[in-house]
């Protein structure tokens, strides 16, 4: 292809199409990979929020079920004096336990403890492995120095305490030894309103944070921190409870952005995390404040969940992946398009300008879209316009020609060849006459007395005098003779062929009898006659100028003897 | 610079890495020891710490304090110490007490705070009932003290580790007598917050514990670490233990005590294993038959 308009146009639009498509393509993906982030954020944070209120629920069912162990009858029971019944009693309750505990993965313990005998249990069933183990005789043990049995036994009937998070370093606690752990009690109540117990439930803090985000993708990652910020829960398990060995491993040191949230400035924090521990695999992280009723106080805790950053970008790779489809499909379509849109917009021009090349009056530009309505189609009335008029004047000038070449050639006034078409024709006749050693003869005419009829009636006269001599010189001569005027009222006659001396004076003798026919002007009769000289080829000469010069004195002789008769001319 | 809340912490830290984490410590002379007998330590060179020269006597005859001299060698430096006294409070317990019984007192049922510490509390245990030997137990010596610490725990509000959590627990539950395992400290930290307390040694005598820098054995940085030493011997960070802390100095006289008052620096005891072993079960709640059980 010549980097014509076509190229040229079908480059740049192809150019600004692929251009258009790549920039669209990179703002939307820019826009797009903002929207995911953002809203991968905010799934985390609505996760970290129910988690949080999922948390609060467990806590309520908790709550609920130390309501119903504390207003168990056999829980008062065994709590007042002792009776024939209490080991029946003390089964009930065991079996009670064991029912709740078993529908409760997330509970340790569950315990009944006197406020008498030191705070010793009355009924405790442990959790141990995937047994529920019931602690009996000697191994129940006395629990009056913990502060959870007297705060407990200062609640109002109904309410419930929670401890702080902690691990629980209770010898013999079974499952729970070891393990970080709430406890949630509620005291028994007698009729005087005096605690003389109360029940606590061992809550598994750790397998009710993975209960609760086993739903969650496997990439999430829990952090739980007391209100100091002190980890409960980390994905890297050395890093909780640094504070039960005498460290202090902080949220707000591994995650600086959450310092505002434990200094209680705000309620949640949406951080990303790419420096220290977190230089390898940055993460989005969530962290909420969660906050519980302590008795006398409010404890705090901060609930956090983190996802690696590369699998929210990863989300938005695969759609920059199918944004550079998209873009390419539509850059690739409209650099097609923009090659036909070239090429349909120059095709019609190169066809007109290869048909406007070839043009000329036998070539007529025939394929023209003259039927388009638009500027092509304008541009190509404009050259059949353009086309028919060139073709009009060309016809005229044509004809033009024509006249003037006749008019070149022969005599206006009578129409017959003139001297010039004359000598031609008697040049060729010499020519043909050479060449066939055939004879031919030239007849010199004058007329008598032209003057005297310019002078008696005018020159309309002499004029139509002259024109009658034609017509009858025509009506007398063969066809392929040539008549012609030389000028004045002199007329000449060749004949090319049948030219013996006896058939010319034959002709000669019927011109001059057409004199005799009447001519009339102006309703006069008049009277025309004619003087003639005969010269033959090649008797009286082989040039034009011999043949006509011989004639002429014929002419002349029969002009100063007689007119109105003919002569040959001399044979010589 | 890494804090620790309990020797049981320090011990696991400092053991947990055959003390390559560390160049210098500070450790009470009784928990020295066991760091000798593990040679995790070094012994110190007392002639880069020139600053000795200004120490009250008692801190300078290193060999009359027991522990910090093995076979001639000093392994110790004293810097600080603290006497557990009672702290009391003044609108509960009228007549400042006089003996460590008062913590066993039916009295105080319930309002009692005592240090969460298996050697210490053993050997409380055998100070309260008379023994000559309260760092060595023997023999019926050990089911009585059990017996001893049962009783007490039947009596105790709760066990501390830290001051500041024995502070919040004292006013919070409105302890009336208080075993103060960090002293003078918590003294000052009670008195700040506002609390009316009293201070007295008990008749018996006040366990001390002396805490004396220790430079780990695998060290590389021995020099740097002498100097350390020396630097806190100085009277401007002597003085500034006094003041932010509430600790007592090597090298000024404390003003909670009294000339008469009696001072038993802790000793290393006959076996902190059983010590610990059997209090993490009087601890946990469980009577005399199963503590002493197998």
């Amino acid at each position: 292809m010549r980097w014509g308009l076509a190229s040229r146009l079908g480059s740049v639009l192809a150019l600004v199409s692929l251009l258009m498509a790549g920039m669209t393509g990179l703002y939307a993906f820019q826009v797009a990979r903002d929207l995911l982030v953002q809203a991968s954020k905010d799934e985390l944070m609505t996760a970290t929020q129910v988690i949080g209120r999922r948390i609060l629920d467990v806590r309520l069912d908790a709550s609920r079920d130390l309501q119903v162990l504390t207003s168990y009858p056999a829980s008062l029971a065994l709590l007042q004096a002792p009776s024939a019944q209490h080991a029946a009693q003390a089964e009930q309750l065991a079996t009670l336990f064991e029912l709740i505990m078993a529908a409760n993965p997330g509970y340790f313990q569950i315990r009944l403890i006197s406020a008498s005998d030191f705070g010793l249990e009355r009924v405790r069933v442990d959790r141990d492995g995937k047994q529920l183990l019931r602690i009996e005789g000697d191994d129940l043990q006395e629990k009056s120095h913990y502060t959870y049995v007297s705060d407990t036994l200062k609640l109002p009937a109904g309410s419930t305490y929670k401890s702080r998070t902690f691990i629980n370093h209770e010898h013999g606690a079974h499952a729970g030894l070891g393990q970080p752990t709430v406890l949630l009690a509620s005291p028994v109540v007698n009729t005087q309103g005096e605690a003389l117990g109360l029940i606590v439930i061992n809550v598994d803090l750790k397998g009710a944070f993975s209960r609760l985000a086993a739903d969650l993708p496997a990439e999430f990652q829990l952090y739980l921190t007391n209100r100091e910020g002190d980890f409960l829960i980390h994905p890297d398990s050395s890093k909780t409870f640094g504070f039960d060995s005498g460290r202090r491993v902080l949220m707000q040191d591994e995650f600086p952005a959450t310092k505002d949230l434990v200094a209680g400035h705000v309620d949640q924090v949406l951080l990303e995390a790419d420096t220290g521990q977190h230089a390898k695999e940055p993460v989005v992280a969530a962290f909420t404040a969660n906050k519980f009723k302590v008795i006398n106080s409010e404890d705090t805790g901060f609930l956090g969940l983190a996802q690696p950053r590369s699998s929210v970008l990863q989300r938005s790779h695969a759609l920059g992946l199918t944004i550079l489809q998209i873009a390419s499909g539509l850059g690739l379509v409209g650099f097609a398009l923009a090659l036909l849109l070239a090429r349909w917009v120059t095709h019609p021009l190169n066809t007109m300008s290869i048909a406007v090349g070839r043009f000329s009056m036998a070539h007529p530009i025939l394929d023209l879209p003259l039927t388009r309505q638009d500027e092509i189609g304008q541009l190509a009335r404009s050259f059949d316009e353009m086309q028919q008029q060139i073709q009009q004047q060309f016809t005229e000038l044509q004809a033009n020609r024509q006249e003037l070449e006749h008019l070149a050639r022969h005599d206006v006034l009578t129409g017959l060849p003139n001297r010039r078409l004359f000598m031609e024709r008697l040049d060729n006749a010499l020519a043909r006459a050479k060449r066939s050693q055939t004879p031919l003869a030239v007849i010199f005419i004058d007329m008598d007395h032209f003057k005297a009829i310019n002078d008696q009636w005018g020159h309309d006269a002499g004029d139509a005098a002259l024109q009658w001599v034609a017509q009858q010189l025509l009506n007398h001569t063969r066809k392929t003779d040539t008549v012609a005027r030389l000028g004045g009222d002199e007329f000449v006659v060749l004949l090319d062929n049948q030219v013996d001396a006896e058939q010319l004076a034959m002709i000669a003798q019927k011109l001059l009898d057409s004199m005799r026919e009447p001519w009339m002007f102006d309703g006069q009769p008049c009277k025309i006659e004619l003087s003639m000289g005969i010269s033959l080829y090649p008797q009286n000469g082989e040039t034009a100028d011999a043949l006509l010069n011989s004639a002429d004195n014929a002419m002349y002789r029969v002009k100063s003897a007689s007119r109105n008769n003919y002569a040959f001319a001399p044979k010589t | 610079m890494t804090f620790i809340d309990s020797d049981e912490a320090l011990w696991q830290r400092v053991r947990q890495n055959k003390g390559m984490d560390f160049d210098v410590f500070a450790v009470n002379t009784a928990e020295l020891q066991r760091y000798i007998q593990a040679s995790l330590v070094s012994p110190i060179n007392t002639a880069l710490i020139p600053n000795t020269v200004r120490q009250l006597p008692r801190f300078r005859q290193l060999n009359h304090i027991p522990g910090l001299v093995q076979q001639g060698k000093v392994f110790g430096m004293p810097y600080t110490y603290a006497e557990m006294g009672l702290i009391y409070d003044r609108q509960q317990v009228t007549t400042p007490p006089t003996s460590l019984t008062a913590l066993w007192d039916p009295k105080y049922r319930g309002k009692v705070l005592v240090y969460n510490s298996s050697s210490h509390n053993f050997t409380l245990a055998a100070q309260s009932l008379g023994f000559d030997t309260p760092f060595h137990l023997s023999g019926t010596q050990w089911s009585a003290a059990v017996n001893q610490l049962i009783a007490l725990r039947r009596n105790a509000l709760d066990f501390y580790t830290e001051p500041e959590e024995s502070v919040e627990l004292f006013r919070q539950k409105h302890a009336a007598l208080m075993l103060a395992n960090y002293g003078s400290q918590q003294l000052q930290l009670l008195r700040k917050a506002g609390a009316d307390v009293g201070y007295a040694i008990p008749k018996e005598g006040a366990l001390a514990w002396l805490d004396s820098w220790a430079i780990t054995r695998n060290t590389k940085k021995a020099a740097l670490a002498h100097a350390w030493i020396n630097y806190l011997l100085e009277p401007a960070p002597s003085q500034a233990l006094e003041m932010r802390q509430g600790l007592a100095n090597t090298v000024t006289e404390s003003a909670h005590l009294q000339p008469q008052d009696r001072i038993i620096w802790l000793q290393p005891v006959e076996s902190s294993e059983r010590r610990q072993q059997l209090w993490e079960r009087i601890y946990s709640g469980d009577r005399a038959s199963k503590v002493l059980g197998p």
